[in-house]
């Protein structure tokens, strides 16, 4: 047993604000865990994920679930893809690589590298519009849709987990300066 | 008595009084005016100085080509100068003052100016002020910029503020008139994206300054029904207030949405949005600008542009004169009188310069026709025109129409020429528009309003079906079809009077004569000369007209005369604006490293290294200056132990079965080998042979490493890394992420450091000097099975660790280290103490890796693999980089006893000499590259390159530096000044 006991945190405090119209809050409890496929290895290991948790491969910025909705994959490059789903253990990669049940991959957990918060409402496109040089539009940026992008200097990564609701994963040190530029915008938008 | 000049009607709401100043002078408009229409109703034709010779100017126009009625809007902080009139928004409580003059506006003292014209044609200042040259930075220039210019700044920072915005569309109508509204229907019907931006706060552009007639109702109200009709449908997006001012690659448009009223009313809300539009297509609808006619003292206030005085009259129902006078070289003139006649107000005369029948009569007007007018009469504002024909004509406005300019300015942003149209004695867009970008309308050239709107219906249709939407079975608005002819007139013979073609930059035809005759031929040239077509209305309305003049002094075509480059922004656009909320502590984001809060707490001085925000050191109560807190933190490190946040440096995880391989092309010296449990050095060189960066690699199993970068190349490293194995080598098995914030990582150093962590270190972990010996790695498990990794590296030269957690355990780690190092005294040390140490030790660092050192350079030659290619091994083999005689890096010392004082000579910055040479160019021969006081040695030591250096130690020469006058004595010495040997880092 040791003397001293290590204490988590999450990137923003587990910050809440809600808005007239959109509520912008930290994302805690999800883990990220990249899944790099080795060359000639996509089939094999896409057939493990699929047996395991009925994940297939998604389409180039497009996401996939799970059957039973637990995993999110993100396909942001060719050869990898972001396992984004509900845990909060030390060892999201050791757990997820069990879960997937697909030894030829690589597994990297990336779940303290990004602080993430959620801009969800009715006028969430309106604040985000302000920030994210991206087309969001609801037909164009559809829901399961995750691009990576640069707002205000920083480099996001957005991803649509709703109708009126999306995810924004920047590095955890510009966490602070990410949640401000959200609540700039919903200063000057509502 | 208040608005004399306003009659019924117009877009204004004469039910709701708007209270503004003019000069301290109280004024009253109403609801849905201009600055410029209020002081118009008021009366008011004088509305500021002219640039240079101080003429009294009035109200030209009624749109953002305003040449003259530029003010200062606002006081205090909010004042903003150079603010057009003609498109300010009248609001309660506006303050505007007119600018550019010495005592009241009606009599400047700087008129006198005026009497001096004669010698202060083009080219004046360059021909007058060249003796003696020393004058002119003192003397003239000053005193030129007090007499000439326009508003002035607060000088204070501007207090309101600014953001940006993205937008998407499928089309982008620019424009909203009746072109760019019957556009806008068809394209939203056929379901594509659309936005439609225009400059004014109503949408509807000429149609609410003209008395047209559309569907059956008027064309005012056509626009309203239309406009009522496109934002009841989702896809489309209605931008007024919003100028388009760029047109740049790839269908991106630059887009300034004025939100004035919002921000007055709320101080926190922007006051500008700078949209970036991204567009499929667009169609530019941008209408056409009146121009002047230059003839003999036409600058008067009361002269104004037949089309401003129509805008005033039905949009403003403001009655500009109650003589007024019109003189055109085309049809449209004549609307201005006839639209003047019907609502009652006097038309005294209609003078016309072409030879052909009156097109109308208007009653109590008398027609001139193939006449000009050649004079006028007035100080402060017209009283009399006088004719080609000798009449004198008494008159209290005169409306000039030129003809019409289509604003193609757009069409030319990517260097587009526009083409010359002799029928419509205009230029003209032609072919080379921005890809994607289409023209409609008047700006296309098509001046008949009854056609543009076809061309509007049709071309949106057009497009739309491009873009594979089904377009509709609409027809498009109908109107009576009214005919535009036109002859060119530019300048006419005014004798010895002046006639102004550029009314902002008080050029003349004359003006334009001189720089003609002097040889400025070019229309570039001339501009610049002149200043023609520069400032705030970048010559909307001389440009075309000066073009006119140029080509008959030249007696050269319109085409061979040609046009200035158009550039954005089409309008000016407030410095704000572009940078947005960038201002401030918000100019780039800022990245907290995981003991940032702790820090904070500790009251740690704080220094930015790029975006990081790193501690910089610990002050403790009792020290006054930064140096006793460094020079405590190295030797409290170096004598028990000191910890300091190293998160910052970047971290690869790589993961493959390759990953040795691609390591062993990338760094200089062999990783094929590095066991399991090992943390090897390695030096990366760019392709070119130099030294791009060093760090540690750790291999932690078989099939994965984790690389540290510098904390400045972190990305670039990263990104060479990306690009070795995606284009050089993709065959490879590797696979490599950014880890650098998923572990807070804490640099532990000193005597004491393993004590310290034997504490937190899970039991079941040996970190003894055996079973974790120097170079050591692995991952382990800290306070009762949290996942850690822990290196035994050392930067500072001491027994010494890094240790990684999640960063979720980042601020805790660092407290229970604190915690736990109490009774070593453990001290966090920042980036200072940090610098001190590695110099002691003689590790290179960015100031040393500055992209000319190659590996010899650097004293690392030795490590190199002669058994292997790597990136820039080849170049690095170069004769000339092995050159012993080349910058090599070695330590340095001072000499003298007195030179070791803490108060001592840096040598930071100094160049190297030799002991009897003159300190130059020629004889320099290297220069200190860091330099700091070490507490250790107790006096100052620096890195540094000199010609030979490796093998010169013990020489000594002199540290120069011409800047701050020091000159001493140096030694160069080993850069390994600390622990040479290395014992320390194996105890």
């Amino acid at each position: 047993m040791s003397d001293y006991t290590m204490v988590k945190e999450s990137p923003l405090g587990g910050v809440e604000h809600e808005y007239d119209g959109v509520t912008v809050s930290e994302v805690v409890d999800q883990s990220l865990v990249m899944v790099a496929m080795p060359n000639g290895k996509a089939d094999e290991i896409e057939a493990a994920m699929n047996k395991s948790c009925g994940l297939s491969l998604p389409e180039m910025q497009q996401s996939t679930q799970s059957s039973d909705s637990q995993v999110t994959l993100w396909r942001l490059q060719k050869s990898q893809v972001l396992a984004y789903y509900a845990y909060d253990g030390d060892d999201a990669e050791a757990n997820i690589a069990e879960r997937f049940n697909a030894p030829s991959a690589y597994y990297t957990d990336q779940s303290d590298t990004w602080a993430m918060i959620r801009v969800s409402g009715e006028r969430s496109r309106e604040v985000l519009e302000r920030i994210c040089p991206i087309d969001l539009e609801p037909s164009v940026f559809t829901v399961g849709s995750v691009s990576r992008t640069i707002m205000e200097h920083i480099g996001t990564i957005i991803y649509r987990d709703g109708d009126d609701s999306y995810v924004l994963l920047t590095m955890r040190s510009f966490g602070r300066s990410m949640l401000h530029a959200i609540e700039v915008s919903v200063d000057n938008v509502l | 008595m208040s608005q004399i000049n306003r009659i019924d009607g117009g877009l204004v709401d004469q039910t709701k009084p708007v209270s503004f100043t003019f000069n301290g002078q109280i004024l009253k408009g109403y609801e849905g005016d201009t600055l410029a229409s209020a002081l118009l109703a008021n009366n008011k034709h004088l509305v500021g100085r002219s640039f240079k010779y101080h003429r009294p100017r009035g109200i030209v126009t009624a749109g953002s080509q305003e040449p003259n009625a530029i003010m200062e809007i606002g006081h205090g902080a909010y004042q903003e100068p150079n603010t057009r009139a003609t498109i300010t928004k009248l609001y309660n409580g506006l303050e505007a003052k007119s600018q550019n003059h010495r005592g009241p506006l009606g009599f400047d003292f700087m008129a006198i100016t005026d009497f001096f014209s004669p010698f202060l044609s083009a080219g004046f200042y360059y021909k007058t002020f060249m003796w003696p040259k020393a004058f002119w930075e003192k003397i003239y220039e000053p005193a030129i910029r007090h007499s000439a210019g326009l508003g002035t700044l607060s000088i204070e920072s501007d207090p309101d503020t600014y953001d940006k915005g993205f937008r998407y569309c499928d089309i982008l109508i620019i424009g909203a008139g009746a072109t760019g509204l019957s556009a806008a229907l068809t394209a939203a019907e056929s379901g594509a994206r659309v936005i439609v931006a225009d400059e004014d706060f109503i949408m509807g552009g000429r149609l609410n300054s003209e008395t047209n007639e559309i569907d059956g109702m008027s064309g005012t109200e056509w626009a309203k029904q239309t406009v009522a009709k496109l934002s009841a449908m989702d896809n489309v997006t209605l931008m007024a207030d919003t100028t388009v001012f760029g047109a740049y690659d790839h269908g991106i448009y630059g887009a300034i949405e004025n939100r004035d009223t919002e921000a007055r009313a709320d101080s926190k809300k922007p006051r500008q949005i700078n949209w970036r539009i991204y567009a499929k297509r667009t169609i530019l609808c941008a209408g056409a600008t009146e121009r002047a006619i230059a003839f003999g003292n036409n600058d008067r206030p009361g002269i104004m542009m037949a089309s401003a005085v129509r805008t005033y009259l039905n949009r403003y129902a403001v009655a500009t004169g109650q003589r007024v006078s019109v003189y055109t070289n085309n049809d449209d003139g004549w609307q201005t009188a006839k639209d003047l006649s019907d609502k009652g107000v006097n038309v005294v005369a209609v003078v016309d310069s072409r030879s052909i029948e009156p097109l109308m009569s208007i009653p109590g007007a008398e027609i001139f026709m193939g006449t000009d007018v050649t004079d006028t009469k007035g100080r402060r504002a017209i009283k009399s025109i006088t004719l080609s024909n000798g009449k004198t004509i008494n008159t209290d406005t005169l409306a000039v129409s030129g003809g019409w300019n289509p604003n193609l300015h757009l069409t030319c942003h990517h260097r587009g020429i526009p083409t010359w149209n002799e029928e419509l004695a205009t230029f003209v867009p032609d072919g080379s528009v921005p890809v994607g970008m289409s023209v409609a309308g008047r700006a296309k050239g098509t001046m008949v309003l009854a056609d543009a709107i076809v061309e509007g219906h049709n071309e949106g249709a057009s497009v739309a079906s491009d873009l594979g939407f089904k377009t509709g079975s609409s027809k498009p608005a109908t109107t009576p079809s009214v005919a535009y002819n036109v002859t060119a007139r530019w300048g006419v013979p005014s004798g010895k009077n002046r006639a102004w073609v550029d009314y902002q930059n008080d050029v003349t035809a004359k003006d334009l004569k001189l720089a003609n005759q002097e040889g400025f031929k070019s229309v570039e040239h001339v501009k610049r000369y002149t200043t023609l077509g520069m400032a705030t209305d970048q010559g909307k309305t001389a440009n075309v007209l000066a073009i006119g003049i140029m080509a008959d002094n030249m007696n050269q075509t319109m085409e061979d005369t040609g046009t200035t480059i158009f550039r954005p922004p089409y309008n000016p656009v407030s410095m704000g604006a572009f940078a947005g909320r960038r201002r401030g502590m918000e100019f780039y984001p800022t990245r907290y490293t995981p003991s940032h809060n702790w820090s904070a707490e500790q009251n740690a001085v704080f220094v930015e290294v790029g975006m990081w925000y790193r501690s910089q050191w610990f002050p403790q109560p009792g020290e006054t200056a930064w140096h006793e807190s460094v020079d405590r933190e190295v030797r409290q490190t170096r004598e028990s132990v000191g910890i300091c946040d190293v998160t910052t440096l970047g971290k690869i995880d790589i993961k493959g079965e390759d990953v040795s391989e691609f390591l062993n092309r990338l760094y200089v010296n062999a990783f094929a080998k590095v066991p399991v449990g090992k943390t090897r050095y390695g030096l990366m060189l760019r392709e070119d042979g130099m030294a791009m960066d060093d760090g540690t690699t750790a291999r932690l199993s078989e099939n994965h490493f984790v690389m540290t970068t510098t904390t400045a190349n972190a990305v670039s490293v990263y990104r060479h890394m990306q690009f070795c194995h995606q284009c050089l080598w993709p065959d490879l098995d590797v696979h490599m992420i950014s880890v650098t914030e998923q572990y807070a990582q804490y640099a532990v150093a000193g005597p004491n450091s393993r004590k310290l962590l034997q504490k937190i270190v899970d039991p079941e972990h040996d970190i003894s000097n055996e079973a974790f010996p120097y170079m050591g790695a692995g991952e382990i498990s800290v306070c009762g099975g949290i996942p850690a990794r822990l290196f035994r590296i050392s930067f500072s030269g001491e027994l010494a660790y890094e240790i990684a957690v999640p960063t979720r355990y980042g601020d805790s780690l660092i407290r229970i280290l604190m915690e736990a190092g109490e009774e070593f005294n453990a001290i966090p040390y920042g980036t200072e103490a940090l610098g001190a140490m590695r110099i002691e030790k003689g590790h290179a660092a960015g100031p040393e890796l500055n992209g000319q050192t190659s590996a010899h350079d650097l004293g690392m030659g030795g490590m190199i693999s002669h058994k292997k290619d790597f990136i820039g091994y080849k170049l690095g083999q170069r004769e000339a980089l092995l050159d012993s005689n080349r910058m090599q890096m070695v330590g340095f010392k001072p000499v003298l006893k007195e030179n070791q004082e803490r108060s001592g000579p840096s040598m930071a910055g100094a160049h190297l000499v030799n002991l009897r040479d003159k300190p130059n160019t020629f004889t320099d021969q290297g220069w200190i590259s860091s330099s700091i006081y070490s507490p250790i040695f107790g006096h100052f030591i620096g890195l540094g390159y000199i010609k030979g250096g490796h093998s010169r130690k013990g020489e000594t020469v002199r540290a120069v530096d011409l800047v701050r006058g020091q000159d001493i004595e140096v030694e160069i010495v080993s850069p390994h000044m600390y622990d040479p040997e290395g014992e320390c880092l194996r105890v």
